[in-house]
């Protein structure tokens, strides 16, 4: 296969969501003299940005969604160890998590591959979150971008107790916040002191890159 | 304030579209309502583990808000505990599933149901039993239970079934049936306890989760929920369906399963979240009593001023939209989902809520 080919085998990989085909062209690009960069934009991002448009379409739902998040990091674990390190220094690093007393964490997953297929250096920290390990995730891991959200009205709170902690310990004005989830709003965001809210992936990734 | 028709009457009437002296009201307080219970100090743990805790919560919210319904909404890891899942039962809020007991694409095969009458499963039917038979005479009532897609969902992670319905169909099917045939004793259980109804949770009928295609295969059709459903009316039972995610699919919760009452939210932010008013204009209240859509926030974070002043701008919404479609009571003003049952709920919000309908909810077209 040529590098194109290459390229479109990773893009219709990651849309329908064959993560073992996504593996396979990974190696195969990088066996082909593709730069992993290039696979990554041109054929992993192209395919998941696909995958986004058409969840916002309501052509695609959650598994095709979920499957597509599983492909392309597939292919990111192949291909991530070998972008240069002038390559990977570019990269702007998010974390993101769900709060503390919440569990429904497939919105973040969804919203944690977006932002990856944007370029963020995204660290997940999962699901009930404590409020310290957000506020010190931003120090730890140098993150410029930190994401919260939650499904729940009673664990709306704990994103203002992470603004508040982040506050205290001074590092708040290293990063910019975003939050969501169905009970959050761009009012809620206000209240709380974070920078912004999203009500989807799409939207979170359009936000984000603003503020970049 | 003294009122023309009882509670009974009333949700009676407005299932049959005939007049009403009001609108009906609905907030779902259920676990919230333990706090109407003596000094109103009833732990969330102790309220939903003791059938008679767990009854006499309802039976003393239903007095103390004056509610037209009851429903017996426990929480939604009620049947993934009985499976054997972890459930991390917080004090004074909604306890959830923190380790699953499906694990790998093998355990799904491997559930074993319970016994009904064990665990927190024998906790709502007992329950119901006692709510039911001591509200029978005040307001009409309902058992509440998770549909199997949901009970699956709550038991290995709604992230890995989802997947699985491509990598490992046939085990999610047989986990479906598993769960499908405990619901069946479930039901057969509720109509032993006798409420009016019972209220299903079949929340993955939401264009952001599943298509059409998706959501027959794996709950709608006739081997899930639609022989679930048909079951509960042999029990002697009205057919309501909660969904509060926020692109529901209508056409087939409301206008195919046919249900009594359908209780739904509303996401302003979200495109494509149906109104009240849109759901009255096309037609969905027509043979269903529509129940929405206090955005259940407000009950922990407005003031009663704007509680006030959102549920009157609801009512008139909602007799604007039913005098249009020439309907006379087929919506009931509730709570788009569950009030949230932590200490940090303000009852006279659910209680302004409830009062401001008797006030303005007087239909006149």
């Amino acid at each position: 296969m040529q590098g194109q080919e290459i390229l479109a085998a990773l893009e219709n990989a990651v849309i329908t969501g064959n993560k073992a085909d996504s593996i396979k062209f990974a190696k195969e690009a990088l066996e082909n003299g593709v730069k992993a960069l290039d696979a990554i934009d041109n054929g992993l991002v192209k395919g998941m940005t696909i995958v986004g448009d058409k969840y916002a379409k309501h052509e695609f739902f959650l598994p095709q969604v979920l499957l597509a998040a599983a492909s392309l990091y597939g292919g990111l674990d192949i291909l991530l160890p070998h972008i240069p390190t002038d390559g990977t220094a570019k990269r702007v690093v998010g974390v993101i998590g769900v709060v503390e007393g919440d569990v429904h964490d497939i919105g973040k997953n969804i919203v944690k591959t977006m932002l990856t297929a944007a370029g963020l250096d995204m660290h997940d920290y999962g699901k009930d979150v404590p409020v310290e390990n957000f506020v010190n995730s931003v120090k730890k891991d140098g993150a410029f971008i930190l994401a919260m959200s939650t499904l729940m009205t009673p664990t709306m709170d704990g994103m203002k107790s992470v603004v508040d902690g982040l506050i205290e310990n001074g590092d708040r004005t290293t990063v910019k916040i975003i939050i969501g989830g169905a009970p959050t709003s761009q009012p809620f965001a206000d209240d709380i002191g974070a920078d912004m809210h999203a009500i989807n992936a799409q939207e979170a990734v359009k936000k984000v890159k603003e503020v970049l | 304030m003294t009122e023309k028709m009882t509670h009974i009457e009333r949700v009676l009437a407005s299932l049959g579209d005939q007049p009403v002296d009001r609108l009906t009201v609905y907030p779902i307080a259920c676990g919230v309502s333990r706090r109407t219970i003596g000094d109103g100090t009833m732990l969330y743990k102790d309220w939903c583990s003791d059938p008679k805790n767990y009854a006499q919560g309802l039976i003393s919210g239903q007095k103390y808000f004056d509610l037209d319904l009851t429903v017996g909404l426990m929480d939604l890891s009620v049947i993934a505990g009985d499976f054997g899942s972890h459930v991390r039962m917080d004090e004074q809020n909604t306890p959830f599933v923190d380790d699953p007991v499906i694990k790998g694409p093998e355990d799904y095969e491997k559930l074993q149901a319970p016994d009904i009458n064990k665990g927190r499963s024998g906790v709502i039917l007992e329950g119901t039993k006692i709510f039911a038979d001591a509200l029978k005479n005040e307001t009409i009532t309902s058992g509440f239970l998770e549909g199997p897609l949901l009970a699956l969902t709550q038991s290995a992670s709604a992230e890995k079934v989802f997947m699985d319905m491509y990598n490992n169909r046939s085990a999610v099917h047989k986990a479906l049936g598993t769960f499908t045939e405990y619901l069946r004793d479930m039901v057969k259980g509720m109509g032993q306890s006798k409420p009016a109804a019972c209220m299903w949770d079949y929340l993955w009928a939401s264009y952001s989760c599943l298509g059409d295609n998706e959501y027959d295969e794996f709950e709608g059709q006739y081997k899930y929920a639609g022989g679930l459903n048909e079951l509960v009316g042999k029990e002697g039972m009205a057919l309501a369906i909660h969904n509060c995610a926020d692109l529901p699919h209508l056409d087939t919760q409301i206008k195919a399963m046919k249900p009594a009452a359908y209780t739904m939210a509303y996401y302003p932010l979200i495109p494509g979240s149906p109104s009240a008013s849109e759901v009255i204009g096309k037609g969905y209240a027509d043979n269903c009593v529509v129940c929405g859509n206090i955005d259940p926030q407000g009950y922990v974070r407005w003031s009663q001023e704007k509680m006030q002043k959102t549920t009157m701008n609801l009512c008139q919404e909602v007799k604007t939209a039913l005098c249009a479609r020439g309907l006379k009571s087929k919506y009931c003003i509730a709570s788009g989902c569950e009030v949230p049952p932590s200490v940090t709920t303000r009852l006279e919000n659910i209680k302004t809520m409830v009062d401001t309908v008797k006030q303005y909810g007087q239909v006149t077209c």
